[in-house]
Order: structure tokens, then C-alpha cells, then sequence
């Protein structure tokens, strides 16, 4: 099981999933699991904030698709990116979008990786673990 | 003498008994028609469709158009809603018309947007443009906001907003009416999958807001209203998308793009000079200078309708606002025919000349005449004990009875084929409105059409009555 | 003519009997208007009621459906296993808890399945697949390829894309001729997606306009099919006469950035319908072909406008810096704000190459037109 090992288990790596699809965040939830991950799932924008206020930003990881009532992906983004933190939250763009003009967005406003929906779960795992390295 | 009232009396009654059969059997047809549309649509559509072109890069980009003059109370959620729909390709532009109340303010304390150096192709005149803002914020990157000149209409609005659009489609809509979240890609869908017309405007059905409940600009909760007004307009609603445009969609004689929400082909818009600023029905004024155009040009057109509701708007719940409301709507009628009056049994302008224009004629602009002379005569009939009593309730009963028959089932396809509404319950308190309709609420609807008739006539000068909005954002 | 009636209904008999023929019509169509409006009453009821029901079931399904599913795919996944996800012989006991026996939840199970492949795919992605085979969920959709009605067989043939079922050519090809244009190109997209032979075949020989719908459709499954042979699209820009397909693969030509079919598309400048040539236009500027910008050069005082204004955007997109005076004649000169804008755009996209130019512009330009340029400059307007 070479995927699962590497990470220093003594620390739980809290990360944010904002989607409101419903089947992603079981998937989600089933591959970053305790002890590793703590995951925390909402399912708009309105949620987001209010969790993200509520915890302080307190947040290894972010992941969240673009398109979502109340707020955006983008918005979400800038918001995270703008907060004032030593070094930013890093976030994972989850999106069924495909067109160029997105992507490009997302990295412009500071996101750290862009997955194409449908995800492999494994990739996902390998990202995930690449951005926390970096913390 | 007596032998000369007498046949004026049978000419009278025999036209009238032929314009009530017409319009029974039109009514009958509608039925029908507006089914075979409903099934088509349910058939060859289903949501993964939609997620699909979410999620394309061939999507067609659209340009959202939202005039706003006073909203200060509801434009931020408003907005936000408008910058979460489901669609690839966008950018939404927001007019606000001279607003006197805080609207800019919020929009640039909200959304941190600033002037810029905006240069665009005035193709239609329009009030002075102020200034046009973009926001600072990467995430509002396809917001726009107009601040010009209020110009007392929309149409001069929307024109403005016409101008600066990028995109080949534009959807118009009132920055009060919640969207639903999916309404660009099923707005685009009638266009993508039309084979050798050409799609210049799609329309849906709009509902009414009254007593469902928003959280900050979106629905989560869809609900019959619950006081009377709204609700005899919920049925109208109901009647005139899902059974009457509907049914003209299936047959290409769409006669109206509602104002709340339609999607137009930008270039045939444009061409035919944008919306006409003096018109009191501007929405209809411009999909039959629309069509007409297309005519003239030899476009072969078509002007679609979807029965799936994607817009609710809050509808007048005192009457004498919704007097006001249907007196214009009537003088825009009015307007309406006396301007395109050459279109009446033109063969040249095809079905719009045949059908849609003598339609609207007969049964739209003279239907309350007719109803009201009717009345007069009974009324004189009656005094000079001319009247068979049994027979002519049977009569009348049968016209109660049809009319119902006709709503309910309007309100069986709506349900058929999307079972709105959380409980039965709100079904039966609509399937009442019916009976109620032919004695409270219609004679208002004659009553109001003859005022906008008379005002047409005098050219009285009316003003702008802007509705008393509560805003929608957040109901307890 | 003598009729036995109920007695409280003999009034309304004799009345009948009586009257003239509209009221009569008027009395039979009382009864017919009741009688429907009844009948609508008892539908609305019905339907409500089913409603009601299927989502109670789901409500129960799905949960229990979503953990099994999870479980059973993503849970034992192990990325070094020998067996391919094909072949894996899965745990299914804890599947027929379930009601599968009932139809309605083995379609709530397929439609499950394709929302999670909608989400995932990869290793997991397979056996998902496997899941679908293995629970023989299959054959309620080989039942419903036989269905007599033409959005069954759509249905059918979108469930199958979307699993990756083979289906026989003899099977899918006679319905690529269907009457129906939904089930034709239902049956167009199964055929490319999973014809083992020559997915691209229908290209050759389909006439009729393909839809911007089945365009988008296409894409997809073309571009997201894993092991499609991508052919060199260049042969039917040459070849097809139909200006749908024509049109189409120019923008698989751009997405796959084929230069080798650049050639083909080259002789597309001289086709007379220009909005064929406009895209072809814009095709050879997204491919960035570098010397085909004379060409274009030379050929734009002769063109309609829509292919103006792709010649110009063209020329910014390639970037060769041989044109930028023409660019700057068109700013200056041209009588029409799109083309004036497009090339003012074109401009300060090469702005390293032509900076020299863009500031003598900027110091000289007549208000109009420094306004064109001043919004392109800007960052915050995209458009």
C-alpha cells in the first residue's frame, strides 16, 4: 500500500470539501479517511464561508468544485487566497467544467490544482498529499 | 324598424355564437397541442444533458442582462445568484437605471467594482451612459454594471445593456425574478437542437414568488401563494406558459417572449432596432418586430417555449397594483395592433400574418369588448324579458364548465410532467381557483383591458408605477 | 326515440328533449367538460401519489445502495493487484439485500452506477463497470434496445455508452439510418463510442446537419473515449460535403492541435460559404500556423466582414510580428468599430513585439480610438 503510507499520522490533516453533488463527497470521504484526514463536508458557498468563519480558516486543504449556489468556486478562491494567513490554504478545483477559459481562471486566482471530473481517486490521493508535503 | 333590430340582433347573436365556437375549439386545439409540445420536450431531454453542456467547451456563451432601477433592497443577492448559475460561458450584465436609492452603492461596496475605460458600438440609442464598472476581483471577472441615465423604461435599459454585449446570445430578465440555476443551459438547448430553423428567441414558464421561500437569491422551497391575488395569477401563469405558449411553440406561433425571461439571437435583436422604449408591452413590441424582421429578410425562423419553469417573479398581491399593471399590459396590446396592423391576414408574413397576429386580434384585444357588449345586451334582453332564463344559464353554465376543464388541465400537464409543489394539498387549493376565477378574478382582467384601451385611445400620459417590492432576501 | 332515465334525472331529460340544438350540444358538452375535469382530478391525484411513493423507495434505496457501492469499489482498491478491475470477481452477497428483484430499484441501481462513473474513474471507474455486468443489470437494457418505442432505444443506447458495453454493428448501424433524429444520432454516438472497427465511419457517408447538440455530445465522447484511435481529421475537411462535419472537425483539429492536417485546412480559405471559411480562419490562428499570415494578409480586402474580424484576431494569436503595421493600418483606418477593436486587441496581445507601435499609438490615437485601446489594456475587462 505505497499510496497510504508517508504521512506523519501524529497529525490530522483537517481538509474543507465544498460540492453539492452528493455522490462525490462519499468517494471523498471513503479515500481521505482517519487517521490521515479529517474531512469536513459542505455543500454550497453560504456553508463554506459560515464553516470557514466558524473555524478560523483552520484548514490544511480545500477542495471545491466550481459551479455551486450561493458562491462560486472563484469566489471561494479569492476569498480563501485573500484571507489573512501566513501562507495561504492551499485548494484543490474539482470541476466538471472543461472549457480552457476556467482553468485558466482558477490558476489565475491562486489555485493550486485543477481535476477534471470524473477524478481516479488515486490521483486525487497523490495531489493531495503532494500540496500538504509543501506545508 | 322592429324588423331592422331584429336582424341586427341575429347577425349579432350568430357572430357571436361562431366567435364563441372559434375560440372553444382554439382552446380545445391548444389542449392538445400544448401536450404533444410537453411530451416531446420530456421525451428528448434529460438532465444529464445539461451536465453535459456544463460542462463543454462548445457551449455557446450567452450574456446575461439584468436592469435594475431601485432594487437597493435585493440587488447583492440578486447578483450573487446570477454569478452561481450553471453555465460555462457567461458574463451578466447589470444595469442600474438612474437608480435614486443605494443601489450602485451596494453593488461597488459588494462586488468592488470600479469604472473603466469601456469602449463599445452605440447601435442603439439609448440615456446617457454614465460610467460602466468592472469588478477588481478576479471572481467577478464576467460581471459588468451599467450606470446610466434612467430612461422610465426598461426597454431603453436592456437597450443599453444590448450594446455592450459580447456574446451572440443574450437572456433578458428583471433583476427582481429569481432564476433557476439551470436556466442558461435549458435556454440554449431549444437553439442547439433545432435542425434547419433558426432559434431567435426561447422563452419559459414563470411563476410566481409571492410565497415561496429564498435564501439570499436562491429557492429552496417552491409553494403555492397563499393569498388570493397571487394565487388566481399563479393559475394564469399556468394556463397561459404550460397550455397556451406551449402549445403555440409546438406549431412555430409563439406570440410573446415574456419580459421576466427569454433568450434572443443578439444580431436579429439588434438589427431590428432593440426594444422600443414607447411601448408600454416592450417584450411582446420586440419579438413581433423580431419576427417580422426575420420575415422581411427571409430568415427562416422559429421562436421556441420551454414548459419547465425557470423564473419566479413576485407578482402585485393588492389590486390596485395589479390594476395598474394589466392596464398597461392591455395598452401595450393595443399599441401592439395598431402598429402591426399590416401583418393582419398578410400571407406574406406566413404564420405570424395567418394565425398569431388575427389570434391576438380577435381573442386577445377584442375578447373583453366583446365579453363587455355582451353583457350589455344581456343586461338590455333581461330588462325587456327577452331572455329563455333555462336556456341561457345552461349556456353559461357550459362556458363555467369548459373554462375550468381547460385550467385543470393546464394544471395536469404542469403536474404531469414536473410535480411541482411539496404536498397535494397546494395542488387542490390551485385546481380551486377555477371556479372563483369566472366571478372575482376575470372581470377585473375586462375591467383593466378596457382602461388600457381608453387610455390607448386618449394617449393618456401614464406613469411608471414601480411595484412595492418586500425583496426576497431572506423570508421568514 | 324513448330512453330510460333515472327519475331525478327526468327534468333535465325533458329539458333535453325539448331544446333547440345548441342547447343541446351545450348540455351533452357540460357533461363531457365534468366527466374530463374529474378525470384530471383523479390523474393529478395519481401521479402525486406515485411520486410520493418512488421518492419514499429511493429515499430507503439510496443510502444503503451509496455504502455498498463505496465499499465495494473504492475500499479494496489496490493499485499493485494482479487481477485487471475486469476481471475481479466482487463481493455481491451484501447486493442482494437489496431489492433487485424489483425493477424500478435495478434502474435505480444503473442510474446510481452512472452517476458515480460520472465522478470517478480510472481504476474504480472499471469496477464500477464490473458491479453493473456482474449484477446483470445489463439485460433489462438489452430488453430495452427491443422496445418498439424510439426514446426507449435512446435510453438504452446512452446507458450503454455511458457503461462502455459493446454493442454488435448489426445491432447499432440500421439505426444510424432511423427516421428518428434523436434515436439516429443516439445511435451515431454508440457508434463511435464503441464500434471496435472504424468508429469514424459515419463521418463518410452522414448527410444530413449535424445538430450543435450532437456537436457538443460528440465531443465528449470522442474526447474522453480512452482508447479511440484519433484519425487525422484533415480527410474529411477535404473530403466531406457536408459543412457540419466539415465544421465540426476543425474543432477536434484545434482541441487535438493537428498540424498535420493544416494543409487540408488551408484549402478551405478558398471555399465560397464564408462562415465555413471564417472558422477555417480561426482555426489555423488557434493552431498558430506561422506562415499563413500573408495569406491572410493579402486576402482580407476581399472579405466579408466576419472573416475580417477572424483574420484579424488570427494575426494577434500567431504572433509572428511581420503584420503588425497592418494591424495598426486597420486600427487607424478602418470604418467599422468590431474590426477596428479586434485589431486594436491583436495589438496589445503582441504588446512585447509591437510595444513601440502600441505607444505611439496611444500618444497619437483620437479619443474613439484610445478608448479601444485603453479597454483592451485593461486586465479587468475580459471580453
Amino acid at each position: 500500500m505505497v499510496l497510504f503510507t508517508g504521512l506523519n499520522s501524529a497529525t490530522m490533516n483537517k481538509i474543507l470539501l465544498i460540492e453539492d453533488d452528493e455522490i462525490m463527497p462519499k468517494v471523498v470521504a471513503r479515500i481521505l479517511q482517519p487517521p490521515d484526514y479529517q474531512l469536513d463536508h459542505v455543500s454550497n458557498g453560504k456553508e463554506a464561508f459560515e464553516k470557514l468563519e466558524a473555524t478560523g480558516y483552520d484548514y490544511a486543504l480545500i477542495i471545491t468544485d466550481i459551479m455551486m449556489p450561493y458562491a462560486n468556486g472563484f469566489e471561494i478562491l479569492s476569498k480563501v487566497k485573500s484571507h489573512d494567513r501566513e501562507k495561504p490554504i492551499p485548494v484543490i478545483i474539482v470541476s466538471n467544467a472543461g472549457n480552457e477559459d476556467m482553468i485558466m481562471e482558477a490558476f489565475k486566482l491562486g489555485a493550486d490544482d485543477f481535476l477534471k471530473k470524473p477524478i481516479i481517486p488515486a490521483e486525487l490521493i497523490i495531489r493531495v498529499k503532494r500540496l500538504l508535503m509543501n506545508k | 324598424m322592429n324588423g331592422l333590430l331584429e336582424t341586427a340582433g341575429k347577425i349579432y347573436e350568430n357572430t357571436l355564437f361562431v366567435y364563441g365556437l372559434v375560440l372553444l375549439f382554439t382552446y380545445a386545439l391548444l389542449a392538445i397541442l400544448s401536450m404533444l409540445a410537453i411530451r416531446k420536450y420530456v421525451k428528448r431531454n434529460n438532465t444529464h444533458q445539461l451536465e453535459l453542456l456544463s460542462s463543454s467547451p462548445l457551449a455557446p456563451g450567452i450574456t446575461i442582462l439584468a436592469p435594475a432601477y431601485n432594487e437597493g433592497l435585493t440587488i447583492v443577492s440578486n447578483v450573487r445568484s446570477l454569478l452561481t448559475l450553471n453555465y460555462p460561458r457567461y458574463e451578466i450584465i447589470i444595469i442600474n437605471d438612474g437608480s435614486a436609492d443605494d443601489t450602485m452603492e451596494q453593488l461597488i461596496k459588494e462586488f468592488k467594482i470600479v469604472p473603466v475605460d469601456f469602449a463599445y458600438n452605440v447601435r442603439i440609442q439609448t440615456k446617457p451612459v454614465r460610467s460602466i464598472y468592472k469588478s477588481t476581483d478576479p471572481a467577478y471577472s464576467s460581471l459588468v454594471v451599467i450606470d446610466k441615465v434612467n430612461g422610465k423604461s426598461k426597454a431603453d435599459a436592456v437597450n443599453a445593456g444590448i450594446n455592450i454585449a459580447t456574446f451572440n446570445y443574450f437572456v433578458c430578465t428583471d433583476v427582481d425574478c429569481i432564476l433557476h440555476k439551470d436556466t442558461l443551459l435549458e435556454l440554449i438547448r431549444p437553439v442547439m437542437q433545432e435542425e434547419r430553423k433558426r432559434v431567435i428567441a426561447v422563452g419559459a414558464t414563470l411563476r410566481i414568488a409571492n410565497s415561496s421561500e429564498f435564501d439570499e437569491g436562491v429557492m429552496t422551497r417552491m409553494r403555492a401563494p397563499k393569498q388570493l391575488l397571487p394565487r388566481f395569477q399563479e393559475v394564469e401563469y399556468i394556463r397561459s406558459f404550460v397550455l397556451g405558449k406551449m402549445g403555440w411553440s409546438y406549431i412555430n406561433c409563439v406570440p410573446n417572449v415574456s419580459g421576466g425571461l427569454g433568450l434572443f439571437d443578439r444580431e436579429v435583436a439588434t438589427r431590428c432596432g432593440g426594444y422600443d422604449h414607447s411601448s408600454f408591452g416592450e417584450d411582446m413590441e420586440l419579438l413581433t418586430r423580431m419576427c417580422r424582421y426575420a420575415h422581411d429578410n427571409n430568415i427562416n425562423y422559429a421562436v421556441r417555449y420551454i414548459p419547465k419553469t425557470l423564473c419566479w417573479t413576485e407578482a402585485p398581491a393588492s389590486i390596485k397594483i395589479f390594476s395598474r399593471q394589466r392596464v398597461r399590459w392591455s395598452r401595450g396590446l393595443a399599441q401592439l395592433m395598431a402598429a402591426h396592423f399590416s401583418m393582419f391576414l398578410n400571407p406574406r408574413y406566413g404564420r405570424m400574418g395567418l394565425i398569431v397576429v388575427p389570434f391576438n386580434f380577435f381573442f386577445e384585444l377584442l375578447a373583453p369588448l366583446v365579453e363587455f357588449s355582451g353583457i350589455i345586451v344581456y343586461i338590455i334582453l333581461a330588462a325587456l324579458h327577452l331572455i329563455n332564463w333555462p336556456y341561457a344559464l345552461l349556456l353559461l353554465l357550459f362556458v363555467y364548465t369548459y373554462a375550468i376543464m381547460i385550467t385543470t388541465i393546464s394544471i395536469l400537464w404542469d403536474q404531469l410532467s414536473f410535480r411541482y409543489y411539496k404536498s397535494w394539498r397546494e395542488v387542490a387549493s390551485l385546481c380551486l381557483m377555477p371556479f372563483l376565477e369566472f366571478l372575482l378574478y376575470h372581470p377585473l382582467i375586462v375591467i383593466n383591458s378596457l382602461r388600457g384601451y381608453y387610455n390607448f385611445l386618449t394617449g393618456k400620459r401614464s406613469t411608471w408605477g414601480n411595484m412595492q417590492r418586500q425583496g426576497f432576501g431572506k423570508k421568514k | 326515440m324513448y330512453i330510460q332515465v333515472p327519475e331525478f334525472l327526468e327534468p333535465a331529460w325533458n329539458l333535453f328533449q325539448g331544446a333547440p340544438l345548441a342547447i343541446q350540444l351545450a348540455m351533452i358538452f357540460i357533461v363531457i367538460t365534468t366527466v374530463i375535469t374529474l378525470l384530471a382530478y383523479v390523474s393529478i391525484l395519481r401521479n402525486r401519489f406515485r411520486g410520493y411513493q418512488r421518492a419514499k423507495r429511493l429515499g430507503k434505496l439510496l443510502p444503503l445502495l451509496d455504502n455498498l457501492i463505496v465499499e465495494e469499489v473504492l475500499a479494496n482498491q489496490d493499485p499493485l493487484a494482479q487481477t485487471q478491475p475486469d476481471a475481479v470477481q466482487l463481493n455481491l452477497e451484501s447486493f442482494y439485500q437489496l431489492p433487485l428483484h424489483k425493477k424500478w430499484a435495478r434502474q435505480a441501481t444503473t442510474d446510481r452506477i452512472i452517476h458515480f462513473r460520472r465522478n470517478v474513474r480510472g481504476n474504480p471507474g472499471r469496477l464500477l463497470r464490473t458491479l453493473y455486468l456482474q449484477l446483470e443489470l445489463d439485460k433489462d437494457n438489452v430488453k430495452q434496445m427491443k422496445s418498439s418505442k424510439w426514446e426507449r432505444k435512446v435510453r438504452a443506447l446512452t446507458e450503454f455508452i455511458e457503461m462502455d458495453i459493446p454493442i454488435a454493428d448489426v445491432t447499432i448501424l440500421p439505426l444510424t439510418n432511423s427516421h428518428n433524429r434523436e434515436l439516429r444520432a443516439a445511435a451515431r454516438h454508440a457508434y463511435i463510442k464503441l464500434s471496435k472497427n472504424e468508429p469514424f465511419k459515419f463521418f463518410d457517408v452522414v448527410t444530413d446537419p449535424l445538430l450543435m447538440w450532437d456537436q457538443v455530445e460528440l465531443f465528449r465522447i470522442i474526447t474522453t473515449t480512452e482508447d479511440i484511435a484519433i484519425p487525422n481529421f484533415a480527410r474529411w475537411v477535404t473530403y466531406s460535403s457536408n459543412r457540419s462535419v466539415v465544421s465540426f472537425c476543425l474543432k477536434l483539429i484545434v482541441h487535438y492541435n493537428q498540424l498535420p492536417a493544416v494543409p487540408a485546412v488551408k484549402q478551405l480559405l478558398d471555399t465560397k460559404d464564408h462562415y465555413l471559411r471564417a472558422e477555417a480562419i480561426n482555426c489555423l490562428g488557434k493552431l498558430r500556423v506561422p506562415d499563413i499570415e500573408d495569406k491572410l494578409v493579402y486576402m482580407y480586402s476581399s472579405q466579408p466582414l466576419q472573416c475580417q474580424i477572424e483574420i484579424l484576431k488570427a494575426i494577434g494569436r500567431i504572433g509572428g510580428g511581420q503584420h503588425i503595421d497592418f494591424l495598426k493600418q486597420e486600427f487607424l483606418h478602418s470604418t467599422n468599430f468590431d474590426l477596428r477593436k479586434s485589431a486594436a486587441k491583436s495589438i496589445v496581445k503582441n504588446e512585447s513585439i509591437a510595444n513601440k507601435i502600441l505607444q505611439e499609438l496611444l500618444d497619437t490615437a483620437d479619443p474613439g480610438r484610445l478608448l479601444i485601446l485603453k479597454h483592451c489594456m485593461n486586465p479587468l475587462i475580459k471580453y
